[in-house]
């Protein structure tokens, strides 16, 4: 892009130029929410060390898609796509000696991260006033289904289950029907973004009073907040949204304009969404049909009048964008002024999409095992300290040895002889 | 005012798109100055509203978005000496958050290079549907669209047989806006932490396109990784292939979401119990189900199979409450499936004071929304004001620019 005269985008920066130079994250996370909030803070320039140990290996590790045959914990794509920019070190922390390491990695960090079930960080010895003992300063964010505190604190949740009881999955769907709910965990990804955001607002208070603090999260009520309205609706208006006809598709609930919806076009499960949201936007997408002679009944003319024939007109608009290609048609609908996209899948969007690739959105690293690996880039683009892709997604202990030196300050035969100890695996 | 951000003043020019990523940062202390034209902001238009009266204080989605905000009236686009009052309020911020089409505030000499010109420190984000170049920078978007395009819609849906010829769904929620102002955040913090450091700040270009496109979690790896598409299941992660279904349907008619049954012996010791003592599952001591990855979906197993139809058949003898309560009780991460305003029955959130009450017009009797996705203990979440009537802040705030 243009940006006060030059491009940015392919530029490189160094570590040091970003904005999360010097934090350093000891990092627990696993499966999806937590290590999703750490690829947020790895990708801003932070030192995000996964503490992992090879009798209790994140189930991702060996999550599919998988390079080659059979999973050996490092070849798991969906692994290394939530893992890049950060490190990996090999420790028992139930080992007295692995405990003993681990107090040295956090009093060297900004942050400590996890997403456990609520109590295992007590059961560690690790719950945040021990971990304030060990340094004052410490940022500690739990992330678990319900929190760690409320009567229901020691159930759990994974994605799928924390949309359900958060409200979201009964939002997608068609009336009559059981839910569609969402094709992937929605609930980890927002949940991991949720604690990134508090994460970086308690770094700002701690660079302003050098005051660190415990931000607790609940993955459901996470949830909860992404549906205010409907939930102000049935405080206010005492309507429900668990109710005949509902939920509406893709048809819109608020602000109730027509046409919207996904209309089906040439090809095999190709489809186009179009929202029109006023009447002049109705105009345009009548021009962009080449002015067909239903469109001239007046009763199209008004938003009203669409909503009370809405069966008529989803029919109508399939049968136009049925003699086209979702593409074609969104380019028709779009140099009109209309709101229309393909609903695209991965493949489109890394195959056809232009728009990504002409902001770089794609990039290759590599991989210490499976060598050339594909990520998706990082946002948003800031223009002085751009976020970058440092290194891909670490090996099973890749980093142990390195860690230790560095950020430990072990000499070689104390990492030897816990090496012999067994405390790092 | 305790928040964390309780340093900081952002001028927010922001409709449907980017009010939530104001909120966010007003909820955590931060002043933020919502600046919007003579007939208010275009999110003031979007239902529902207070007894279905539209009005521009009566809109509950706008009273939702634009919590511990602030009003002030400005004619910027029309009107020289308005714009002068808002490079005068901006002079005074830390962050400016916007969300017009790429290049229109430019056009009216408020772009980044004009604002930032003596104040090295600002930070401006522009939260746009595709960014601020490219080909379809300025193509018009909307939140379905937005889902369409970056990926959510086409791994939502249905299973052929449960509805024919259905679309791909578009979950509701507003969720596309909602995750592209999670990664504004994200961006504008990591500015102010940046200038934390040196004192300088910076642009952040910030596209829902690009936010939506890696928030489908295996869909966009299973693409690079593997090059193929998965294709969306009814109320269950979409897949290369085909998987057994985790809803299932209780007999009060609720809908459970099972994710996972015993996925570990010692969990599947107590469920077994418990599904036989209703009759259920006699077979399940069968040495052929001792294997958790022989009981776990999506791998093509024979005895997954035989579980989930078994289990499946055990909830529809049971009520939706009990399976839910059980299952968790016996170590299982189940859920029901509830609509947004049923969460509000889940005492739980009430123990933990996550929803909190607001009035506004023609509401005297506090009513309950949601509050903070997370708790902080030494910089608390908090509702110091409800949403702003249009313009209700405009007097003192040009009082205080003059």
């Amino acid at each position: 892009m243009l940006f006060d005269g030059r491009p940015f985008g392919r530029r490189i920066p160094r570590m040091t130029d970003q904005p999360l130079a010097g934090i350093r994250v000891c990092d627990f996370t696993w499966i999806i929410a937590g290590p999703t909030c750490t690829r947020v803070l790895g990708d801003f320039g932070a030192d995000v060390i996964r503490i992992e140990h090879a009798q209790a290996v994140d189930s991702v590790r060996m999550g599919r898609p998988i390079v080659g045959d059979a999973p050996t914990y490092n070849n798991s794509g969906f692994f290394n796509y939530i893992n890049r920019n950060k490190r990996s070190v090999l420790l028992n922390v139930r080992h007295p000696m692995g405990f003993e390491v681990v107090k040295k990695i956090i009093a060297e960090s900004d942050i400590v991260v996890e997403n456990f079930s609520s109590r295992i960080m007590s059961n560690w010895g690790l719950d945040y006033p021990q971990l304030k003992e060990i340094n004052p300063k410490i940022i500690y964010c739990s992330i678990s289904g319900f929190g760690h505190f409320g009567r229901d604190m020691d159930f759990t949740t994974w994605g799928p289950t924390a949309q359900a009881l958060g409200g979201l999955t009964y939002t997608s769907g068609l009336p009559g029907k059981p839910p569609a709910g969402w094709g992937y965990s929605f609930m980890d990804h927002t949940a991991g973004y949720e604690a990134a955001v508090a994460i970086m607002m308690a770094l700002h208070h701690r660079n302003r009073t050098g005051e660190g603090q415990h931000i607790d999260m609940s993955q459901v009520e996470g949830g909860i907040v992404l549906n205010g309205p409907a939930i102000l609706d049935y405080t206010v208006n005492g309507r429900k949204w668990r109710r005949e006809g509902m939920p509406p598709g893709n048809r819109a609930w608020e602000p109730k304009v027509a046409p919207h919806g996904a209309y089906p076009c040439t090809g095999e499960d190709r489809w186009l969404a179009i929202a029109c949201m006023n009447d002049a936007e109705w105009q345009a997408i009548v021009l962009a049909m080449d002015e067909p002679a239903w469109a001239a009944d007046p009763k199209w003319a008004t938003n009203a009048g669409r909503i009370a024939n809405e069966d008529e007109l989803d029919a109508r608009i399939a049968e136009w964008t049925s003699t086209m290609t979702d593409y074609a048609a969104m380019e028709v609908l779009q140099a009109a002024g209309v709101r229309a996209g393909v609903c695209q899948r991965a493949s489109d969007r890394y195959e056809r999409d232009p728009q990504l690739r002409s902001r770089d959105w794609w990039h290759v690293l590599d991989h210490a095992e499976i060598g050339p690996s594909e990520y998706d880039g990082v946002l948003p683009k800031l223009s002085e300290s751009p976020g970058s892709l440092q290194r891909a997604a670490p090996a099973l202990g890749q980093h142990t040895h390195e860690v230790l030196r560095e950020v430990v300050g072990m000499t070689d035969e104390e990492i030897a002889e816990h090496e012999a100890m067994g405390v790092l695996m | 005012m305790s928040g964390p951000l309780s340093d900081i003043r952002v001028v927010e020019i922001c409709d449907e798109l980017g009010q939530y990523a104001g909120k966010l940062l007003a909820d955590m202390g931060a002043d933020v100055i919502k600046v919007e034209p003579p007939a208010g902001s275009s999110a003031r238009t979007v239902g529902p509203f207070v007894r279905d009266v539209p009005a521009p204080n009566r809109s509950l989605n706008f009273w939702y978005h634009n919590t511990n905000k602030r009003s002030l009236v400005l004619d910027f686009e029309s009107d020289d000496a308005d714009r002068e009052v808002l490079r005068k309020l901006i002079a005074t911020a830390d962050i400016v958050i916007e969300d017009r089409a790429p290049g229109a505030l430019a056009a009216l000499g408020l772009g980044y290079a004009d604002l930032s010109a003596n104040h090295p420190g600002l930070i401006v984000c522009s939260i746009t549907p595709f960014g601020q170049d490219g080909p379809w920078a300025q193509y018009k978007s909307s939140d379905l669209v937005g889902l369409a395009l970056g990926g959510p819609m086409m791994m939502n849906g249905y299973d052929p047989e449960d509805a024919p010829g259905a679309p791909p769904i578009r979950g509701h929620g507003d969720q596309g806006y909602n995750t592209v102002c999670h990664y504004a955040a994200h961006g504008i913090l990591a500015a102010l932490l940046f200038r934390d450091r040196t004192g300088r700040g910076q642009y952040v270009d910030c596209s829902m396109h690009e936010a939506l496109s890696c928030t489908v979690e295996v869909g966009m790896p299973y693409y690079l990784y593997a090059r193929e598409d998965v294709v969306r299941q009814t109320a269950r992660h979409a897949s290369a292939r085909r998987t057994e279904r985790w809803l299932v349907h209780a007999a009060d008619g609720r809908d459970l979401i099972l994710f996972g049954i015993g996925r570990d012996n010692s969990s599947w010791r107590k469920l077994k119990q418990w599904f036989q003592s209703f009759g259920f599952g006699m077979n399940f001591d069968e040495e052929r189900f001792d294997s958790p990855a022989s009981r776990q979906p999506g791998r093509g197993s024979a005895e997954a199979s035989e579980v989930y139809a078994e289990v499946a058949r055990f909830v529809a003898s049971q009520p939706g409450e009990s399976v839910y309560r059980g299952g968790q009780e016996r170590d299982q991460a189940w859920g029901t499936v509830r609509s947004p305003e049923e969460t509000l029955d889940d005492p739980h959130f009430w123990d933990r004071g996550h929803f909190v009450k607001v009035t506004g017009e023609d509401v005297t009797e506090p009513a309950a929304m949601p509050g903070p996705p997370y708790w902080f203990s030494a910089t608390p979440w908090e509702l110091r004001r409800p949403a702003p009537k249009l313009g209700e802040h405009t007097v003192e705030l040009r009082a205080s620019l003059v």
